[in-house]
């Protein structure tokens, strides 16, 4: 009686065991079922975010607004007083030219040849041109530079500068080409297109816009400019933050007060591209290369 | 000797896929070391003053833009912290830990690290218009993290130890 009476125990705590067992595979199973469901629903609301953007229109569009640069201001920028220039010295200047030896010249004809590729939307290239202009202003003239500013949805938003695009640039010393390869008009998550770069300009980029010749951390980056393969720039040499609230009017206005911030980055660095502008034209014109501005760098750029 | 504290709850352990501990753990690491590379470029101002030519792809413009901070800490720090709290939580013995505390501690951190990833996607495509792969790496291994948490939790077994 009693074995039969504990057979009936043990038979009905096997069932509440196997039931127990049954009740926990489906608690199981229905908490697998809302993890996956939260997965996929985290997964699909990044595939619908993903979606939109890239289904959508791209972010919009800027208004294309390079225009011919204001005269006063390419006057200001290209008639800057030589005292000013030897005032500044070495100036604030963040990264210099980076010098190379061993490359054969770079030359376009008989003079030798300063490249410069960049775009119109980069506040680096921005923030460059001033300077690059500064210094080949004391080598050559300017015609038809326009005036824009960088993208403004990029990092130094609507950065005000000058665009090479379109420009010419005569000098006796030298020939400067300037490639602006993109505006700053918005086209989807890019640019829209503007100079392509020639076949010999671009064997240029690729060889000297690279690692050994320039930092891999910048390599293939713009502004890039190469001077007569002496030495080459891969970036800004100063922040375009100088220009943060500023137009190209009250930047080209300081540029007669040697002590401005604006004036020591910008002619600063000028001065460091005029000291291996003058080693690239054997130190011509004699006027602007033994003048102490031009040469505030010569020791620090072996020139 | 020790005593026996009778009436005490017995302590607990909790069972999970082998899988998942390994998987978590592996993740959480990559993304430490991926968080820690960032930190290290925020705090050493290791980008350079150019324009990379690679379009969309500007990690430069992602980790200098305003979004870049929250309430004034950088997100790569908070990235850090998040993933130097759940390597702990990834360790097996952690996953062996039946302590609810343990386990939704676990659940909760990466559901915020989801929502975060989900703010800073948003803002690299609508608001800052590039994406930044070291970024994008650290938002594929939270995501990963989050499924393999998720998965790993609902699939625990609690038990008594007898």
């Amino acid at each position: 009686m009693a074995t039969k009476s504990s057979s009936r125990r043990t038979a009905q705590e096997r069932a509440r065991q196997i039931v127990a067992a049954q009740r926990k595979a489906q608690e199981r199973q229905r908490r697998l079922l809302i993890a996956g469901a939260a997965v996929a629903v985290v997964l699909v609301a990044l595939g619908v975010l993903v979606a939109v953007k890239f289904l959508g229109n791209g972010g919009g569009s800027t208004t294309p607004d390079t225009t011919a640069a204001d005269p006063a201001v390419i006057t200001a920028l290209t008639t800057i007083p030589p005292a000013v220039f030897d005032q500044v010295g070495p100036g604030t200047v963040d990264t210099l030219p980076k010098v190379i030896s061993g490359e054969p010249p770079l030359k376009s004809g008989d003079k030798p040849l300063v490249l410069y590729v960049g775009a119109e939307y980069c506040p680096f290239c921005a923030a460059q041109r001033w300077a690059v202009v500064a210094a080949l202003a004391r080598f050559g003239t300017f015609t038809n530079l326009g005036q824009t500013h960088s993208a403004s949805n990029d990092v130094f938003p609507n950065t005000p500068t000058l665009s090479f695009h379109g420009m010419t640039y005569t000098s006796d010393h030298l020939v400067f080409q300037g490639v602006e390869t993109q505006t700053n008009v918005l086209a989807g998550n890019s640019y829209t297109a503007l100079d392509s770069l020639s076949a010999e300009q671009d064997a240029i980029a690729r060889k000297y816009n690279a690692a050994p010749f320039v930092d891999s951390k910048s390599a293939g980056s713009i502004p890039f400019v190469d001077l007569g393969n002496i030495a080459l720039i891969s970036g800004a040499s100063f922040s375009p933050k100088l220009f943060a609230g500023k137009t190209a009017k009250q930047i080209s206005d300081q540029l007669s007060t040697p002590g401005s911030t604006v004036t020591q980055a910008i002619v600063g660095t000028a001065n460091a591209l005029t000291t291996l502008l003058c080693r690239m034209t054997n130190n011509q014109p004699a006027t602007v290369c033994s003048s102490a501005g031009a040469t505030a760098y010569k020791d620090k750029l072996n020139a | 000797m020790p005593r026996t504290v009778v009436g005490a709850p017995a302590p607990t352990t909790a069972t999970v896929p082998r899988w998942v501990p390994l998987t978590s753990l592996v993740l959480a690491v990559a993304g430490l070391g991926v968080a820690a590379y960032l930190t290290y470029e925020h705090y050493t101002q290791g980008t350079t003053l150019a324009c990379p030519d690679t379009g969309a792809i500007n990690c430069a413009k992602v980790t200098s833009s305003d979004q870049s901070y929250v309430f004034g800490v950088p997100v790569a720090l908070l990235g850090l912290l998040f993933f130097v709290a759940l390597v702990p939580l990834c360790l097996p013995l952690a996953w062996r830990s039946a302590q609810p505390a343990v386990r939704w501690g676990r659940v909760a951190a990466v559901s915020v690290g989801v929502l975060f990833v989900f703010y800073l996607i948003y803002a690299e495509l609508f608001l800052i218009g590039s994406i930044c792969l070291w970024c994008t790496a650290v938002h594929v291994l939270t995501l990963a993290l989050f499924a393999v948490v998720a998965l790993g939790t609902a699939s625990m077994d609690t038990t008594s130890e007898r």
